[in-house]
């Protein structure tokens, strides 16, 4: 079954398209990296997920049932922007307004559970407009997670936080995927963290979906390469190119592709005379692929 | 997904979703000082109103005859030829106007309105619940402003002197048409959203009955006025009865229908925010 399921979804503000005829699939279960540059249409297509926005035409299933649907939407935590949050109330006093927004029976309770989850137990009481960015993106998240939510939509939240912080939200947000099993469709600039936590990506770009990819699917397309410096580049650049290796200067290295055997080219270095300083193996990720999707698509 | 779950999705009847969104506003109403705010200014105006605001104690005793004047008029009056004449209990309603403004105002201005919309995918749990803890907070006013009038009233030594009945009704009629007037500002704070300061202004306007005093400048003192909010709401006076109930309640039950419905309407035709 599919967590998400968005087909020809379309959204204009004063005639300019932010979501142009957008299909999306998240499975249901899946870490979705919602990723693209600003004002490409992301948070836009959260806002209407959540019903926060109108669309002008499309349609957005959530677990195989019309988004209206009182039972599914009850079911939805969203983080998006801000936390959403009374400034002069306590973190205990938005939370329990939230689980009471949720008709839960055991409200008590399952605000300890999520406070725990998100590390906040002992600042509970503290008004919410005392608190750090970092401890109110995760009173955010602790707001999504109330009332066992079946998809977390989360845009964001690790801007802004430092490099503790990002930690943090990592590592709560790999918790709450294994242990709750929740689906969760996040959006982010930080591509490096997305990478360790997603198991599929969305490109979006000018309000299309331009790649949809799962992590292994990723890995699989993944290009290995090694960044070398010696003492004579253009010297060892021929010599590479002879032993048909691809290779491009860039940024004062020598980037060998498509091999990550450090040995070998250490030793055809030596053997032809060349000192090496400087050698690295190195794999194409995500911001790498993100980047040449993107330049492919300007070039077009 | 290996990490997938067996997901059931049982759909909330109205009640309970209805439930849901008066739980939060009423835990915020409760454990924010607006509401407490609100009671106090509605119990000391009409001290204030009786005992100082006219210029003093021979010129309130020329205004008010009788302490109950400082809860309702003698009889329905939609033409004010002084403002001590609409010195009375319906000033709760334009407390009730500013009280639900700010408190509508601050769901958007916080971003706490992402979360009511989020889980609530029907827009008319809002406008219900909105207007439901409008008209029980103007309620709460009306009842605050009795004792703030009666304690007045013995304060200045006026005499107490009204058929307890019509009195009653003044009072209940006043209290039924807090709904009414609850609905109305709700659907023009979902109008003005987070731009609480216009929704105040309106409120207020409305809430002193401007509209319908112009309108009764026009046709003369009419009972037909009575069909609008204002107009019942000066018809709860000193000489009600249950008549005087019904219409309020009437009217206001219909109002705030309609007012519900076109305000639902609205949230669910535009964007949030």
């Amino acid at each position: 079954m599919n967590a998400i399921e968005i087909r020809n979804l379309s959204k204009s503000f004063r005639g300019m398209y932010a979501v142009d005829n957008l299909n999306m699939t998240v499975p249901a279960g899946a870490i979705y990296g919602f990723i693209g540059e600003n004002g490409s249409g992301k948070s836009t297509t959260e806002k209407l997920i959540c019903g926060h926005l109108v669309p002008d035409g499309g349609e957005i299933k959530l677990f195989g049932k019309d988004y209206s649907d009182a039972g599914v939407r009850v079911r939805v935590g969203a983080l998006i922007e801000s936390a959403g949050c009374f400034p002069n109330s306590s973190v205990w006093a938005n939370l329990m307004m939230q689980a009471l927004n949720l008709g839960l029976p055991n409200r008590e309770e399952e605000i300890n559970r999520v406070l725990k989850i998100v590390r906040m137990e002992d600042n509970a009481r503290i008004k919410f407009k005392s608190c750090s960015l970092g401890m109110k993106q995760r009173i955010g998240i602790a707001m999504a997670l109330l009332g066992d939510p079946a998809l977390l939509i989360l845009d964001e939240p690790i801007n802004g936080l430092d490099t503790d912080g990002m930690r943090i939200m990592r590592e709560i947000l790999v918790d709450i995927t294994k242990n709750y099993g929740c689906t969760v469709l996040i959006s982010s600039h930080i591509l490096g963290e997305l990478e360790k936590i997603a198991t599929h990506y969305g490109i979006i770009r000018q309000g299309k979906m331009i790649c949809e990819i799962s992590a292994e699917e990723m890995d699989a397309r993944s290009r290995t390469f090694i960044s070398l410096k010696t003492n004579d580049m253009s010297g060892a650049k021929g010599v590479l190119r002879d032993m048909f290796y691809t290779v491009k200067e860039e940024d004062g290295y020598l980037k060998i592709y498509n091999t990550d055997d450090t040995e070998t080219i250490v030793g055809l270095m030596l053997k032809n005379g060349y000192a090496v300083s400087e050698i690295k193996s190195n794999k194409i990720g995500l911001e790498e692929y993100y980047i040449e999707l993107m330049s492919k698509k300007e070039e077009a | 997904m290996e990490n997938s779950r067996e997901l059931k999705f049982e759909s909330p009847g109205f009640f309970k979703r209805l439930k849901g969104m008066l739980g939060v506003d009423f835990y915020r109403l409760f454990h924010t000082p607006l509401l407490y705010i609100f009671l106090i200014i509605a119990a000391l105006i009409p001290a204030l109103v009786s005992m100082g605001a006219t210029g003093g104690e021979e010129q309130t005793t020329q205004l008010f005859t009788n302490a109950w004047q400082i809860i309702a008029a003698n009889k329905p009056l939609y033409v004010i030829s002084d403002i001590g004449e609409y010195a009375n209990m319906n000033m709760v309603f334009i407390f009730g106007g500013i009280m639900i403004s700010i408190f509508i105002g601050h769901d958007y201005k916080s971003g706490y309105v992402k979360q009511l919309f989020t889980t609530h995918a029907k827009k008319q749990d809002y406008m219900m619940s909105k207007t439901l803890l409008g008209a029980f907070s103007m309620a709460c006013m009306c009842v605050t402003y009795f004792i703030g009038g009666t304690l007045a009233g013995a304060f200045t030594g006026l005499p107490f002197e009204i058929n307890a009945g019509s009195l009653i009704c003044a009072i209940l009629g006043k209290m039924i048409m807090s709904l009414g007037w609850a609905s109305l500002y709700t659907f023009i704070n979902v109008i003005f959203r987070s731009k609480f300061g216009i929704s105040i202004a309106l409120c207020f306007i409305l809430g002193t009955g401007i509209p319908v005093i112009g309108a009764a400048a026009v046709t003369g003192n009419t009972p037909a006025l009575n069909v609008f909010l204002y107009g019942s709401s000066v018809y709860a006076c000193l000489s009600s009865n249950a008549l005087t109930l019904l219409v309020c309640l009437m009217n206001s039950v219909v109002w705030a229908i309609v007012y519900n419905v076109l305000g639902s309407l609205i949230l669910s035709k535009r964007d949030v925010y």
